[in-house]
């Protein structure tokens, strides 16, 4: 008998084509199963399995100042997260996390926190937001079940505590929680896209396909000066501490508008998100009202001269130191005799403001005011800033708030306020809206707002600085603020505590100010200094605010290279400029 | 059943045609898998850039750390022992004819 390989060729065929025809079979049976019945769901599985559809987050644009230092940027960071597993024990989570909590270093909150959450049953929790990328690896090496890591980015502040107020911080949801990261967040943020992720059979990501692409938030660029910021800071600082206030504030601009420097004390490190204390949230320069004292009148000097009511060689009776007015009474801090129109605002005389304003009449200060931009926003660009207080004319009692409105009380100022007043008379009569943003030069928060508007005729400016002005610093109340080889020109401030609730004022309680600018004949920058609740001997806005407004100004000048006006004995060196230019 | 014989020119015309074949299959595969592995090269030097774009970023924050005025001042005084110049030790440049007002 023959065995198959020996066979005919026919036969052979007639045995294997019923055996590769059922072969075939089969597989077209089976490839018509995957394609027509089971298409849907393997084609997702197999998707799954080779893309991933992922999120991609827009980087936050940073804040720099008007160099380009850094003043906030977003750098890539990690969140640490536990999804604890089924088969897990409550102890055994726990103990991961305790074990994480040491390796990442999370405070003993925030690991009590983690712990809840587990013990809560919990089946996703956050163990360490923002975290440095680098811990992924050590993390890794623990080889615990059901850890991920969530890529994120951290808002660093390389500064620190500069400028902190300007700056705000981030929320834990990455988005602005005040300041300028609050006020620009849509622009800083940007708009997050989305990917394809195609893998291999072996999972390795081959190939990425942009379905949307992230758009990067915008940079911000400031007219702050962190050079001037820092010494402001440091000053204020300083002037702070030796006082005894309770809070200070300062604001620097430059005659056109461009916020040099903004401080406010206390302050905290934006570094740590919101700080717990929340009186430390606000940003006193624009955010805080206060009675203004005798900083405010310039409103007055300036109505006076504007409206030639008074003239610089008429006299006033300031002799009985002190004034009824609708049963109040208005006195000065010393007695003065016969005063001059210049000597009742260089002495900073309250008799002689309320007779200058009894020649005015409501009419033309409450105008003067108004023009001065007091009781309006000035335009800056944060969000929420306070309008300050004037009452309507209307409500104004008429047997006394004549007197009280021109020495600067019923009436409500921000610092910003009174910089924006002062800075009218260093730009012959301009009130000029203050600007902290330089790029980008519009938004929508100050689109229509005019830059600036011509609110006095220059003559009378330049007289109030020659005759008033420049002779309170001279020779007035604000000489300690008086720096050599420049001329400066200013007005003090020393305003009574409202205690509030009908309790009148405090008469231990001030709040100190000096508000000028420099030099006097060609003005660099104007500037706002004002301290709270100075303690001590020294209260008065030109003992407190008067001596950092020096020192600033002097460091700000020496920073410029600006070089003091020559006098006798005292002329500065001065140099043919180096050829290369300066950084 | 009589088989046809082949001439040596259908015999070479089949060659050249394999190998035409082989050829250009050889091509293709070569131009499938260098594709597939220039995307992994790119996918790869993306990731690069990526991280060199955070490195750059992580370094301008730490060199501006660094420069903080805080800290250089802190540098400057307590450890070099510097001190704010007195007024005689100020020299300043003279203003170069027809210079504008110096604003910061």
């Amino acid at each position: 008998m023959r065995t198959l390989y020996e066979s005919a060729p026919r036969k052979r065929v007639k045995i294997l084509v019923p055996i590769f025809g059922f072969w075939f079979l089969v597989i077209i049976g089976r490839l018509v199963e995957f394609q027509l019945f089971e298409h849907g769901r393997l084609k997702a599985e197999a998707r799954q399995q080779t893309r991933d559809e992922v999120e991609v987050w827009a980087r936050r644009g940073s804040i720099l100042d008007r160099n380009g230092r850094t003043l906030a940027t977003s750098l890539p960071a990690s969140s640490v997260y536990l999804q604890p597993g089924e088969d897990e024990t409550v102890e055994e989570n726990v103990d991961k996390v305790r074990r994480l909590g040491t390796l990442l270093g999370l405070t003993d909150a925030e690991e009590a926190r983690a712990i809840k959450q587990v013990r809560n049953g919990a089946d996703f929790i956050y163990i360490k937001k923002r975290a440095d990328p680098e811990v992924e690896d050590a993390v890794k090496k623990l080889g615990f079940d059901g850890i991920g890591f969530e890529p994120t980015t951290v808002r660093a502040y390389p500064q620190g505590t500069l400028a902190a107020h300007v700056l705000g911080w981030l929320n834990d949801e990455g988005k602005g929680g005040a300041g300028l990261e609050y006020a620009f967040d849509d622009l800083l943020a940007g708009k997050p896209g989305s990917q394809v992720i195609l893998r291999d059979a072996r999972g390795r990501r081959f190939e990425t396909q942009t379905l949307l692409e992230a758009q990067p938030g915008e940079d911000l660029v400031l007219n702050l000066d962190s050079t001037i910021q820092y010494r402001a800071e440091v000053e204020l600082e300083r002037g702070l501490r030796e006082s005894g206030g309770t809070w200070g504030t300062v604001v620097v601009m430059s005659p056109d508008g461009e916020v040099l420097a903004l401080a406010n004390r206390p302050a905290y490190d934006p570094n740590n998100g919101a700080p717990e204390k929340q009186e430390l949230w606000r940003n006193i320069a624009i955010k805080f009202n206060f009675e203004p004292g005798s900083t405010f009148k310039i409103v007055t000097v300036a109505a006076a001269v504007e409206n030639g009511r008074v003239g610089f060689d008429q006299t006033f009776d300031c002799r009985e130191g002190s004034l009824v007015a609708g049963g109040t009474v208005i006195s000065d801090h010393k007695r003065f005799g016969l005063l001059s129109f210049a000597e009742v605002f260089s002495e900073s005389s309250n008799v002689g403001t309320a007779l200058v304003a009894r020649r005015l009449g409501p009419r033309v200060l409450y105008d003067e005011i108004l023009k001065f931009g007091f009781g309006q926003r000035t335009g800056i660009e944060f969000a929420a800033e306070e309008a300050g207080l004037v009452h309507p004319l209307e409500r104004w009692n008429k047997k006394s708030s004549l007197e009280h409105v021109a020495i600067g009380y019923e009436v409500m100022a921000t610092a910003a306020q009174v910089l924006q007043a002062i800075n009218v008379f260093a730009t012959r009569g301009r009130l000029v809206r203050p600007r902290i943003v330089q790029i980008p030069a519009t938004t929508e928060r100050t689109a229509g707002l005019p830059a600036e508007r011509q609110i006095l005729d220059s003559r009378p400016v330049e007289e109030i600085v020659r005759r008033v002005l420049t002779r309170v610093v001279e020779e007035g109340t604000g000489l300690p603020a008086r720096l050599d080889g420049f001329t400066v020109a200013g007005k003090t401030g020393t305003a009574q505590k409202n205690l509030g609730a009908g309790l009148g004022y405090s008469s231990t309680e001030h709040q100190a100010s000096f508000a000028g600018f420099v030099p006097a004949e060609d003005p660099v920058f104007s500037m706002v200094v004002i301290i709270d609740s100075p303690r001590g001997e020294l209260q008065y806005g030109g003992q407190v605010a008067a001596p950092i407004f020096r020192r600033i100004a002097e460091a700000i000048l020496q920073y410029l290279r600006i070089p003091p006006r020559p006098r006798a004995g005292t002329e500065p060196i001065l140099v043919e400029p180096a050829i290369e230019e300066r950084p | 059943m009589v088989r046809k014989s082949w001439t040596t020119r259908e015999i070479a015309l089949a060659a050249a045609f394999t190998l035409v074949l082989l050829a250009m299959l050889t091509l293709y595969i070569w131009y499938q898998a260098e594709s597939v592995r220039l995307n992994y090269e790119t996918y790869r030097l993306k990731g690069l850039i990526a991280t060199l774009r955070e490195d750059i970023r992580k370094l301008e924050a730490e060199k501006s750390r660094l420069l903080s005025l805080d800290r250089v001042e802190g540098t400057a005084r307590n450890e070099l022992g510097l001190t704010d110049p007195q007024p005689g030790q100020i020299i300043y440049e003279k203003p170069p004819a027809g210079a504008r007002k110096k604003t910061p």
